[in-house]
């Protein structure tokens, strides 16, 4: 309240100074270094929301008013240049580059500041850094930009998104990702519908301080994304064209061959019934024999030119004389039956340009890329256009508007279906290396041919059951359609109105709408379709509307700077779904629903979700050396009840440029230093229902032709909003003119959590969200560019950052909760491990040995050990976090003449990985399982000292139980990607007719080091492995010509 | 000047528009619930919230296919005894016994499930009375229904986690939290002896209630099916002349057991019709889970990859003790080539061929596995007669209650003229090889207080993970309770490993 009493006061005292009369100011800005005058400079009156831009000759002309004092020249990697009018009516500046971007404009929330006085955390990637790269994501130029960012591994599906945290994991229930701000409208849709070269920027906001302003949605950061607009001159038009192909980044796990595989599930069989060493050499002897005769009949196939009960001898090994046979040597790769080289094509088109009054940009953008898994793939169209407007000298409008169309095949590899039966990662690596692909005639081991002479899948139930028995990925890859539609519009217009010299109010008015039509077929012959085959179609809309009402104020008294902003928001959310599913198909090549018979399902519903917000944020600086910042928000959302629906959010910040002051200007060195801290409070409502505190049963559950409805919540009347506490304290430095960098801590504490608190199952319910828990995140972050070489032809520029970060619980609603391969306790973080503790394995007998949990049990005792075989004994123990000791990225800039190299390498050290697809491989006999070929190092007698226990098919249970013994080092490094280009030389340029052309050639993804050959350990931040789609390789060869 | 007025009435044109946004701009609601508050309102939104339940019996709640309503209980209970057969090493976990870890995400949903309908039951057993409108008739149809609910449930519950009823007595081991109210809050065990008062309580007051009364179909539960569930429990409980009269009293005449021709096919989607059956889920057209419905496991004619692979069959000693006239001999079919199906039923010739596969359930057809979900059948009434009369020692009247349901069966069958034990083991072939695949055999073994054995009959090792044996009264035979109750719940005791 006291804040507005003082800002209308300045109103009226501000209103009274309109009636002077001001006059005219010209004159003509150029680049120090080059001589050349700079069209698009902001021309400024320091202190007022009075300004123009030069024109394509660098000049500008501008009427201000009589109290005006100081011209400011503003231009994007130049440093800002102020002059004193002085009753001048011809002002020329002279612009120098801005080796650390002190004064580079860095988008906040609801603005601009620059870097020099801004006083929160902030990492801004612009499109210089994107345009090279083959990315069809923006969310892959986030990974590695900055310290304190997490980022998932990209996933092999083209066009899929990496999720991201910054700073660590400030929530358990809601949800973790940060708010995505397109054009500085919070953004519901598909990151992958942006088409990254219409990008100019990305900005993380990373601390309470830039984000608060956001309140309600910023707790886990906020992303800005701001697109390309016009810049006034001459029009320019650029052409972005690449082609590139498409491999798999990371190698398989090693499995075992057919030649390995039979011996050793013989041995699985065998020693089921009997173990050498342990039972009576004639039980052994027996199961020998019975193993040698049998073994065929619980795999199921014989790949061998040898008799079925003559593929392994009963001393164990394979028959000496047994070879591939016929047309098996070249039908047993899985993997390579559904994997190929994929290619991507893309071609981008951009024009734009503008007067003093007006600018442009539109863009068009064609995008075909294939995943290296057949039959996964996206196609994408993308137009944008961006148009605005100097009306009058008080009034600027501006319309920006964008379409994009996607096309995308799954080949059923899409990350939400790791565990599909039909996922292609788990199948080829989840099955035996005795099977045929095609159907083989078992008694000349030639292809069985159709009519027309082909071959054919083997599609029938003969594989034994690890061999996902009944179900054929390449067939179901060919047959099969999982196919999403996307159609994305979006339009964003702003009013605004610059009155009274200092004021500017503006109303931004956004629209978002996405449309989802996914088409989904099973074919009738095999898997989830057969017999009959199915059809599932579902149409899905969301769309969100925002209104926002801004009042800004700048003001300069002399060496007091305010800038001062208010405003409102409100925002709604709506989503529909229609899906429908029918079996029994008619016709053949049909897949509409029409076609099929019977409907299995029908339905339609709608959400919405609302919020609205009214906030302010003052911002202050002394003689552009003590900077302060502080900002308030109060929101209202439509998850919480009435009664408790409102947050009140806040920040503070400051930052004091050290390089103002003469202490610090007397050191030579010393060419820049800046210290800022802040702390905020900011809120989450996110990742819970969107009718979190109702008490709702469930329509939908008819029984027969009567009505039915379920108990599926209760009522949570006294949920509010999560809230996120953050301190944050930095110094910015540049030394020697060669090396700058930024240390920063931050310690983050997230209060309130919401949390879906497990419930006694006896309740009938398993969880409840509640507000309950507190936890921490903390951690430093250092990052450092480096001019290794600066000479006029050559420079070697070295950019590295570091991030630590540690998660504690503080309070939690119980004294313990186990959450899958986890355990949450005060004094431990979200992402300790709880698991049973693997001892090794037994010399005597290959048993697998666990820790016993009740020592009355049935046990062993190892030395002074008491240990178990027993799975339900096993004892629980914390056994690591899956969060790193130290992660972060280094690059390399290497230019010389035309030529720039750039390599970017992103590394992680410590952590653990729960690695369930390497325990997938190593079972102990599940019969027609593929096999890691760690396997072979098995106990096989008395004596033996290894850590893979027995064979024994009877046992896997207890053998290849989820145990600390998956337990692997995270750490890794990943070339992320390296880039060569050429600027062609002027010559060329000249006969070409182009202002300027660039060849290069760029690669994601390059090579990989961790742990053990096959894991991938980027999949999430909880440190498991699953079946998900493993990142692929993009390599491109590309044409940037600008006319 | 005349910009600054422009410039007003702009701010304040949009100072209107846009700071009128009302109250109800953050009030929404879902369309696909309704809120809780009036479930018990009316009797008609309350028959709606009874109706959920009778669905949920039939319907996938937690994910896997292999979770679907109560029919995937019944299937996974005769899994884990001797009489039903897995060729196949594929979904194991019960025959296996492997749901008995208590980290086993099916351990998991079995017990969550029992006590979701029990705390979907205690919303209408607590909520309907006074307040709610309709007619007494309407409120009683409700609350009776609920309870028996609740009683079954329990039932279940204490039968699968705790060790069994010894009618003997002394039977003060742990049994399973007793819910009766709408809380969060973690129970501890009840006695063994206690849950069963209390299944008896709940069953007794349905009695009351739903004497007389009509029902709309067999998804329903009427008195009847009280008195039916009072003789199961009692019959679990060694509490045999309450089994046997209980069992009388349930036999109205609705009900008779099937002739032979009409149990040649008589397991599929007609239980509506079919006088044999009490109680049992209807399946319809859009109310199908095609992979997950109780046929699409147990009948032999659908083509999931779960049947084709692994077709269950009968044991084949079990299967040599039926009488060649009887129906029942056909039901499974010894070289499982299933030459003799009823008519229009056909087997995809992808599916994979085993001896004494069963054709007892018949799926509506090879793409559709709709077979209605067998609750309480009569004959299961005159088995229940039959055995309690039998281990009174009143074998004349034992002998003739399973005369009615065994010449239905086989014309040629006369009336048995065994005595005592032998009289008793024939009463129990017949109870094996009638209720195959519909969820007794297990707990039969384990109120009985028998071994598991499967030796001798089609049971192969690598299927079965070589589990033959398990010992009568052997830890085994008792889940562990699932750590996720066990985290929750401070109350709760585990069983012993």
């Amino acid at each position: 309240m006291k804040r507005l009493t003082i800002l209308f006061t300045l109103l009226v005292f501000v209103g009274l100074q309109l009636f002077s009369q001001g006059g005219v100011i010209t004159g003509t800005v150029t680049s120090a270094e080059e001589g050349n005058t700079l069209p698009g400079v902001s021309v400024v009156v320091r202190g007022t929301t009075i300004g123009t831009i030069t024109d394509v000759d660098g000049n500008y002309s501008l009427i201000v008013p009589d109290d005006a004092t100081v011209l400011m020249f503003t231009y994007v990697g130049m440093k800002t240049v102020e002059e004193t009018i002085g009753g001048r009516s011809v002002i020329d500046a002279i612009l120098e580059q801005d080796v650390f971007g002190l004064d580079e404009v860095v988008i906040t929330a609801y603005g601009t500041s620059k870097k020099g006085a801004f006083t929160g955390a902030a990492t801004q990637v612009n499109s210089s850094k994107i345009e090279l790269r083959p990315i069809t994501n923006v969310s892959s130029a986030i990974e590695g930009a900055a310290p304190g960012i997490q980022v998932t591994g990209t996933k092999g599906q083209p066009g899929s998104d990496q999720s991201i945290r910054v700073r660590g994991f400030g929530s358990y229930s809601a949800s973790n990702s940060p708010l995505y701000v397109v054009d500085g409208v919070p953004y519901s849709g598909s990151i992958s519908a942006i088409n990254p070269v219409d990008i100019e920027s990305v900005t993380v906001l990373k601390d309470a301080s830039s984000t608060a302003l956001y309140g309600n949605k910023a707790a886990n950061g906020v992303i800005l994304i701001t697109t390309k607009k016009g810049k006034p001159g001459q029009g320019q038009l650029s052409v972005n064209a690449s082609f590139g192909v498409i491999s798999r980044a990371q190698p398989e796990y090693e499995l075992i061959d057919a030649f390995d595989y039979y011996p050793i599930m013989w041995e699985a069989m065998r020693n089921a019934d009997a173990i050498p060493g342990v039972d009576t050499p004639a039980d052994v002897t027996t199961a020998s024999q019975d193993a040698t005769d049998n073994i065929f009949d619980e795999l199921g196939y014989n790949p061998f030119n040898v008799a079925n009960d003559a593929i392994v001898g009963t001393d164990g090994k394979i028959n000496s004389s047994a070879s591939l046979w016929n047309d098996y040597a070249n039908d047993l790769d899985w993997l390579d039956a559904v994997t190929r080289t994929g290619q991507r094509k893309n071609f981008d088109l951009s024009y734009q340009g503008g007067t003093e009054n007006t600018d442009y940009y539109v863009s068009v953008g064609y995008l075909e890329e294939e995943g290296f898994i057949k039959d996964s793939d996206l196609t994408r169209i993308t137009g944008r256009a961006k148009v605005n407007f100097q009306a009058t000298n008080w009034l600027k409008t501006g319309f920006n508007v964008n379409a994009a169309t996607r096309e995308s095949n799954f080949s059923q590899a899409g990350s939400g279906q790791s565990s599909n039966f039909v996922n292609p990662i788990r199948f080829t690596r989840g099955i035996g290396s005795i099977y045929p692909i095609h159907q083989i005639d078992p008694a000349t081991g030639l292809y069985i041919l159709d009519d027309n002479g082909k071959k054919q899948y083997d599609i029938y139930d003969h594989r034994a059951g690890g061999a996902s028995s009944g179900r054929h990925v390449p067939a179901e890859i060919d047959w099969d359609e999982d196919k999403d539609e996307t159609s994305t519009v979006g339009a964003r217009t702003y009013m605004e109105v610059s009155f009274l010299n200092d004021f500017k109010f503006t109303t931004n008015v956004s629209f978002d709408q996405r449309v989802l039509y996914w088409t989904f077929y099973n074919n009738p012959l095999i898997g989830d379709g057969s017999p009959g085959g199915r059809a599932y179609r579902s149409f899905t809309r969301a769309n969100s509307t925002n209104f926002n009402q801004l009042l800004t104020y700048v003001k300069t008294f002399g060496i007091h700077n305010f800038d001062v902003i208010l405003g409102h928001e409100s925002y709604r959310y709506q989503y529909n779904r229609l899906r429908g599913a029918r079996t029994q198909q008619v016709a053949d090549d049909n897949t509409e629903l029409i076609n099929f018979v019977t409907i299995t399902r029908s339905d339609s519903y709608q959400d919405v979700y609302t919020t609205e917000g009214y906030f302010g944020r003052a911002n202050y600086d002394f003689d552009g050396k003590y900077f302060l910042s502080a900002s308030f928000r109060a929101d209202g959302s439509s998850k919480f009840h009435p009664d408790n629906r409102w947050g009140n959010f806040w920040s503070v910040g400051l930052a004091w440029r050290l390089d103002q002051e003469p202490f610090i200007q007397n050191i030579n060195f010393i060419d820049m230093a800046k210290f800022r801290a802040s702390y905020g409070q900011v809120g989450n409502d996110a990742g819970i229902d969107n009718y979190a505190y109702q008490a709702l049963y469930s329509l939908g559950w008819n029984n027969q032709s009567e009505m039915g409805i379920t108990q599926d919540k209760l009522a949570a009347d006294a949920l509010v909003w999560e809230s996120n506490n953050s301190v944050d304290i930095a110094l910015e430095f540049g030394l020697f003119n060669k090396l700058f960098g930024t240390i920063e801590f931050y310690r983050k504490i997230s209060d309130n959590l919401l949390f879906d608190v497990p419930l006694p199952l006896s309740s009938g319910l398993d969880s409840k969200t509640e507000n309950v828990g507190t936890l921490f995140n903390q951690g430093i972050e250092i990052s450092l560019s480096f001019d290794a070489v600066k000479t006029q032809d050559f420079t070697w520029n070295i950019q590295a950052n570091l991030s630590t970060l540690k998660n504690e619980f503080t309070v939690l609603p119980q004294e313990e909760i186990i959450d899958g391969s986890k355990k949450l306790m005060v004094g431990r973080s979200l992402y300790d491990y709880w698991q049973r503790e693997w001892y090794g394995v037994d010399p005597d007998d290959g048993a697998a040995l666990y820790r016993a949990d009740d020592v009355t049990e049935t046990v062993r005792i190892k030395g002074s050990d008491t240990l178990t075989t027993d799975r339900n004994n096993a004892r629980y123990k914390y056994a690591g976090s899956a969060i790193p000791d130290v992660f972060g990225s280094f690059s390399n800039t290497f230019s010389y003449k035309g030529f720039e190299l750039n390599v970017m390498f992103t590394y992680q050290v410590g952590g653990l990985v729960m690695d369930y697809n390497y325990q997938s491989c190593m079972s102990s006999g599940t019969y027609g399982g593929g096999i890691s070929v760690d396997i072979l190092d098995r106990w096989q007698q008395p004596g033996d000292i290894t850590d893979v226990p027995r064979m024994d098919a009877s046992q896997t249970s207890n053998f290849n139980l989820t145990s600390t013994r998956w337990l692997t080092d995270a750490s890794y490094l990943n070339l992320r990607h390296a880039t060569l280009s050429y600027n062609l030389p002027a010559v060329i340029n000249n006969k070409l007719g182009t202002s300027r052309s660039r060849v290069y050639i760029s690669g994601e993804n390059l090579f990989l080091m961790n742990a053990r050959k096959g894991m991938n350990v980027q999949q999430n931040f909880s440190g498991t492995t699953s079946n998900v789609f493993t990142p692929s390789r993009v390599m491109t060869l590309g044409l940037i010509v600008n006319f | 000047m005349r910009k600054i007025i422009y410039s007003f009435v702009f701010i304040f044109a949009a100072g209107i528009i846009f700071s009128a946004c009302e109250k109800e701009f953050l009030d929404n609601y879902p369309t696909d619930n309704v809120s809780s508050f009036g479930v018990t309102s009316s009797t008609g939104t309350a028959l709606a919230a009874l109706n959920g339940i009778h669905r949920t019996f039939y319907e996938r709640r937690y994910g896997s296919q292999g979770r679907v309503g109560i029919g995937s209980w019944y299937y996974h209970i005769a899994e884990k005894a001797d009489d039903m057969v897995f060729n196949y090493a594929t979904w194991t976990t019960y025959v296996r016994w492997l749901n008995r870890d208590a980290t086993n995400s099916y351990n998991k949903s079995d017990w969550l499930r029992f006590y979701d309908w029990i705390a979907n039951a205690n919303v209408l057993i607590n909520g309907v009375g006074e307040e709610t409108s309709g007619s007494q008739d309407e409120k009683d149809i409700i609350v009776g229904q609920a309870l028996l609910y609740r009683a079954f449930c329990h039932f279940n519950l204490v039968q699968m986690w705790a060790i069994r009823y010894n009618p003997a007595g002394g039977n003060s081991q742990p049994g399973v939290p007793i819910m009766t109210e709408t809380t969060t809050e973690g129970q501890a065990r009840a006695t063994v002896e206690e849950v069963y008062a209390h299944i008896n309580q709940d069953i007794d007051a349905a009695i009351l209630l739903l004497d007389g009364q009509p029902r709309t179909n067999k998804s329903h539960l009427n008195v009847d099916i009280a008195r039916g569930l009072k003789a199961r429990v009692a019959l679990t409980m060694g509490n045999y002349p309450t089994a046997a009269s209980f069992a009388v009293l349930a036999r109205t005449t609705d009900y008779a057991p099937m002739d032979s021709a009409t149990y040649f096919y008589g397991f599929r989607i007609s239980s509506q019709s079919n006088d044999e059956f009490m109680w049992a889920s209807h399946l319809t057209e859009d109310q199908t889970d095609k992979w997950g419905n109780y046929g699409a496991y147990v009948s032999r004619n659908f083509s999931s990859s779960s049947i084709r692979k692994n077709p269950r069959s009968i044991s084949s000693i079990l299967y040599n003790t039926i009488s060649p006239t009887d129906v029942r001999k056909l039901l499974w079919d010894p070289t499982g080539d299933h030459l003799n199906l009823p008519p229009g039923v056909t087997i995809v010739g992808s599916a994979r061929r085993y001896p004494y596969t069963n054709q007892k359930f018949i799926a509506v057809s090879s793409g559709d596995s709709r077979v209605d979900v067998p609750h309480m059948r009569i004959s299961e009434m005159y088995l229940i007669e039959a055995e309690a009369e039998a281990r009174q020692g009143h074998d004349a009247a034992a002998a003739a209650a399973l005369y009615t349901m065994a010449v239905a069966r086989d014309s040629y069958y006369t009336l048995s003229t065994n005595t005592g034990q032998a009289l008793i083991d024939e009463i129990m072939i017949q109870r094996r090889t009638e209720l195959w695949g519909e969820g007794f055999r297990w707990f039969d073994l384990k109120r009985l207080n028998l071994p598991l054995d499967r030796n001798g009959a089609n049971h192969k090792g690598s299927v079965i993970n070589d589990l033959f044996d398990v010992p009568a009264g052997d830890n085994m035979w008792v889940s562990l309770i699932p750590q996720a109750e066990m985290d929750a719940n401070e109350n709760m005791v585990q069983n012993p490993l």
